[in-house]
């Protein structure tokens, strides 16, 4: 008995020893530069080592018996309560006395909490129609068709089975406005009817925000020639306009119909299909 | 000796924190006050101690997160990083970014902190659920303990939100996809979407707003709400005093167990300790976030694979397995993102919140309970438990069909069509096993999980009817 | 102390392959297209053909060219580990010497991409553009991810610098080809040389836990951590049960 008290009482001082010594290190390493692996080592050592020391002072080292606390019942008794309630209804009844002063007094705060409300327009003081926001990019007729670092870009710079994420000029990084133009072989082009004409020798060119929650079709599996969405896995057919084949996206990604300007610079004949990127309440 | 020593100046050190006492009770008439509370009585149980756990990780949150406070610059305007990290230097980024690289890279300590501020915002959600579970499948929801229940579930709701907050302010490339993901779901919502993603961002996603928002949030009023429910937690539970499981001399009445002083206290900072070591070890040895490697966000980049932290992953998972079902309302579009982004967390929320009620139709037992009940005494209640268990963990791995795939060499839309079946599917089978298994081992109270024979299993209702008629 | 920089590390390793070939040439009594002919006869011709025309589901090697047969090779993609096996990077069966005899006997069928040379490149240009072009099928950290179809994206912790640029202007297996139109000389480079400090810094921090972010952080985060936690309470709740 004693002498598991003696191993206890030996082995929490120990502990708390090392707990000492990992201090120590742990300033020497701070002074040292910091090194994260190091830092963390000591901090664990002096942490654990204090753990142990304690676990073992309550284990072993404090008297063991179970102590048993009564529990007094919920409710109050009811002498309390009555005499809570003879506090609150005292017979000048403050509320009660005057009806009208009450009434505009609940008007007053119940307009005022209303009002409270009002600030959360603020939040929004850059644009003046969220949906006309969202349904708009900046790609127009004629906008030449660039790289992300700002290059105008020719159908002969992208090779078969190549993909490159365009920007119309002047909005280089502009989120809604990203796409990606990948060349296919005009054979197995199958676009969707009226839209014959939108491609520049299999060079075709679709919006880049994926349909379901928005993230870039960055995966361009040129074997099977679809665009996949790192983040939910939905594949759409680059063949035939797009159309979602795989996951959770329901809607196909918008086209840009492409053109080739007189200078030989690979042009946009007009925006979008459709909105860009995730769908909402408005959406056309 | 030395042991000696460590007692002798201990004692001291008692000595003097009395003298304190006696100040300041001539001042404030504690003494009655501190009385109690050093009387205080909590059960032996180890799972009493989760919540703690919980506790103690928002304290390590709170002291790293100020350390992380006084170098993070929450602004989406760009800087110059000149640090260290080769693959950024010299490159324009935004201050957030840059400030979280520095960080990692050129503030001594600082991915030490950061990394522990992580691990130890993983583990406060992890310990939440692990206490919230037990609370559950032992019935300490049950009346008169409604009110802490609802707190606690929203103390969850608050741990989420501000863990995500979190990994979305660095500004690093995964954290810019989940808020673009964020702005999705936001938006797919009926009528109030756009309106409600606008406001969020201030603009058209990403914008320039969204990032000081998120801080005050997660560094003011996030931690601030969480902080006063605790506070609010721990009061109703020292008001209402511990629940404690049945067993000789236990009751209704009374708690059995070690007092607050001294016992309690040492396992108590003994598992606050435990915690530092954890979480610092952690920090100090296995990386987390690295967001030098996820490079800045950009509006037109993605990494694969791409996953929010883990108590976001059940969403996420759901967000991958919903099919490609878009309706309109009217004309209106209700987007796919809806169901599985909106519906689905609002309802699990709002089922958890009304529990202890629904609890009340099932068992139809309105009475108050100090005495914890056995998970076995309500089939009915394990079942659901289970279900929720199973379906939310599913739905959790499901988060991460693409690092599945990977791992075992499937196609992911092989992996994606078959968790679409199991995640519908499994929980329910788990849960009648659940039930079956509840039922024979309340039939048998003396038999644990692992002792129970397949006749106890089939002959549970026989044996339950016979208790029936013989209690009645 | 500083470690060398990426660029100097690549320029070791360009020296480093240049020797490798130098030496294979320089030795008269092999030929490499000699020598390749005869490892070509041994290893390649069954499914490739006696002189590289194809045979069934194996393609003709015929104006593939030097590049694309020192990826093969040197990934280990070639020889194929069974008929029907999609290829896949693994050891490679041959040593550098055979490869480059190899390479320069499918180069001696005629056209095809020379095998390209890296040179230095800026980490932060690279930055960039892999982030741009590389990144949502690498992964950000490098380290590879499931495709959607089925296979996967392979690491590209474990390559060599000339294997990288030989995949940009190939494009093997389900990877979309960039020519120097869209990716420039120089701009490879850079990505090699980011490739370089990505795999630097992959530890920076502590163990990588496979690079994979919030997947192996929360298995971690649930079994480490609350799982040595819950051991601690286990052992303190113990006392009065």
């Amino acid at each position: 008995m004693i002498t598991a008290r003696r191993r206890a009482e030996r082995g929490a001082a120990a502990a708390f020893g090392l707990t000492a010594v990992a201090g120590v290190f742990i300033g020497v390493v701070y002074v040292m530069g910091g090194n994260t692996a190091l830092l963390g080592i000591g901090l664990a050592v002096a942490f654990a080592s204090l753990a142990v020391g304690l676990a073992l002072w309550a284990q072993h080292l404090l008297p063991e018996r179970a102590y048993v606390e009564e529990r007094e019942p919920a409710p109050s008794p009811p002498r309390l309560r009555e005499a809570l309630a003879a506090e609150l209804n005292r017979d000048d009844r403050p509320l009660a006395q005057a009806p009208l002063p009450r009434r505009m007094l609940m008007l007053a705060l119940a307009v005022l909490a209303v009002v409270a409300v009002f600030p959360v327009r603020s939040l929004l003081f850059r644009v003046r129609d969220p949906a006309r926001a969202l349904a708009e990019t900046p790609w127009r007729a004629g906008a030449r068709v660039v790289d992300d670092t700002g290059r105008r870009l020719r159908p002969a710079d992208i090779p078969p089975g190549g993909m490159v994420t365009v920007y119309p000029d002047g909005h280089v990084g502009a989120a809604d406005a990203m796409a990606v133009l990948v060349r296919v072989d005009p054979a197995l082009l199958a676009l969707p009817a009226g839209r014959e004409g939108w491609n520049v020798d299999g060079l075709v060119c679709y919006s880049k925000l994926c349909t379901h929650a928005g993230c870039p079709v960055g995966l361009f599996v040129q074997t099977t020639s679809q665009l996949a969405c790192p983040c939910h896995q939905s594949a759409f057919d680059v063949l035939r306009g797009a159309v979602p084949v795989a996951g959770p996206a329901a809607r196909p990604l918008p086209q840009l119909p492409l053109g080739v300007g007189a200078d030989g610079l690979l042009v946009a004949r007009g925006g979008f299909t459709a909105p860009v990127g995730a769908g909402y309440w408005r959406r056309k | 000796m030395i042991a000696r020593w460590v007692r002798r100046k201990l004692e001291e050190k008692l000595r003097v924190s009395r003298w304190g006492l006696r100040k300041l009770d001539e001042r404030l008439r504690i003494a009655s006050v501190v009385r109690e509370a050093v009387a205080k009585v909590f059960p032996d149980h180890w799972s009493f101690m989760l919540g703690e756990i919980a506790l103690y990780a928002f304290v390590s949150l709170l002291l790293t997160g100020t350390f992380l406070a006084f170098f993070f610059d929450p602004s989406s305007g760009e800087r110059i990083y000149a640090g260290d990290y080769a693959g950024l230097h010299n490159s324009r980024v935004s201050a957030a970014y840059a400030s979280a690289v520095e960080l990692s890279f050129d503030v001594r300590g600082g991915l030490l902190v950061r990394q522990t501020h992580h691990w130890a915002a993983l583990i406060f959600v992890a310990a939440i659920v692990t206490h919230m579970l037990r609370n559950f499948f032992t019935g300490a929801f049950r009346r008169p303990r409604e009110l802490n229940w609802i707190i606690g579930v929203t103390l969850l709701v608050l741990a989420i939100a501000n863990g995500f907050a979190g990994y979305s302010l660095p500004d690093d490339l995964l954290s810019g996809t989940g808020l673009r993901i964020a702005n999705s779901i936001a938006l797919s919502m009926p009528i109030v979407g756009t309106w409600a993603a606008f406001l969020l961002f201030g603009g058209e996603f990403p914008g320039e707003s969204i990032i000081p928002r998120l801080y005050i949030l997660h560094v003011l009023l996030l931690p601030g709400l969480i902080a006063a429910l605790i506070g609010a937690h721990m009061g109703i539970l020292i008001r209402q005093k511990h629940t404690h499981f049945a067993g000789p001399g236990r009751n209704d009445h009374n708690v059995v167990g070690s007092k607050m002083w001294p016992t309690y206290a040492f396992r108590s900072f003994a598992l606050l300790s435990a915690l530092f070591a954890v979480t610092f070890a952690l920090g100090g040895l296995v990386q987390i976030n690295p967001v030098w490697l996820w490079g800045p966000f950009d509006p037109g980049t993605a990494s694969a694979p791409a996953q929010p932290d883990w108590f976001m992953g059940w969403l996420e998972g759901a967000l991958r397995l919903y099919p490609p079902i878009e309706f309109t309302v009217f004309g209106y579009l209700v987007p796919a993102p809806f169901v599985p982004g909106v519906l689905l967390p609002g309802l699990t929320f709002a089922i958890m919140y009304v529990w202890p009620w629904l609890d009340r139709l099932i068992t139809k037992d309105r009475a108050a309970h100090h005495l914890l009940d056995r998970p076995r005494h309500s089939p009915a209640r394990m079942a659901v438990g289970v279900w929720a268990l199973s379906f939310y963990g599913l739905l959790l791995l499901a988060g991460s069909d693409d690092v599945l795939a990977d791992l075992m060499g499937l196609p992911v839309l092989t992996v994606m069509k078959t968790m679409r079946i199991v995640v519908i599917v499994v929980p329910f089978l788990f849960a009648a096993a659940a039930y079956a298994l509840a039922r024979a081992l309340r039939a048998n109270p003396e038999q644990r999980l692992s002792g129970l024979r397949w006749k106890q299993i089939r002959k549970s209702d026989v044996v339950e009817e016979e208790t029936r008629h013989g209690g009645s | 102390m500083r470690r060398p920089t990426p660029a100097v590390c690549l320029a070791l390793a360009a020296f480093a392959l240049t020797a490798v070939a130098g030496l294979a040439a320089a030795n008269p009594a092999h030929d490499p297209v000699e020598r390749g002919r005869q490892l070509y006869g041994a290893s390649c011709a069954g499914c490739h053909g006696q002189s590289g025309e194809g045979f069934m589901t194996s393609p003709s090697l015929r104006g593939v060219g030097a590049a694309s047969a020192d990826f093969q090779l040197s990934t280990g993609r070639m020889p194929l580990s069974a008929p029907d096996a999609r290829p896949h990077p693994r050891e490679p069966a041959f040593d550098h010497q055979d490869i480059a005899a190899l390479t320069a006997f499918v180069a001696s069928l005629g056209g095809g991409p020379q095998v390209p040379a890296v040179g230095p490149g800026d980490p932060r240009k690279g930055r960039t553009l892999y982030l741009a072009s590389c990144a949502s099928c690498h992964s950000a950290s490098g380290v590879g991810a499931a495709l959607p179809g089925g296979g996967a994206a392979p690491s590209l912790l474990n390559t060599k610098p000339t294997q990288v640029a030989e995949a940009v202007r190939l494009g093997p297996g389900a990877m979309p080809a960039f020519d120097t139109k869209t990716l420039t000389e120089a701009e490879v480079n850079s990505i090699i040389a980011y490739i370089g400090t990505v795999r630097d810094e992959f530890r920076h921090g502590g163990a990588a836990i496979g690079g994979a972010g919030p997947v192996p952080e929360g298995l971690v985060a649930w079994v480490i951590g609350l799982g040595v936690l819950i051991l601690v309470i286990l052992f303190l709740g113990r006392r009065a049960s």
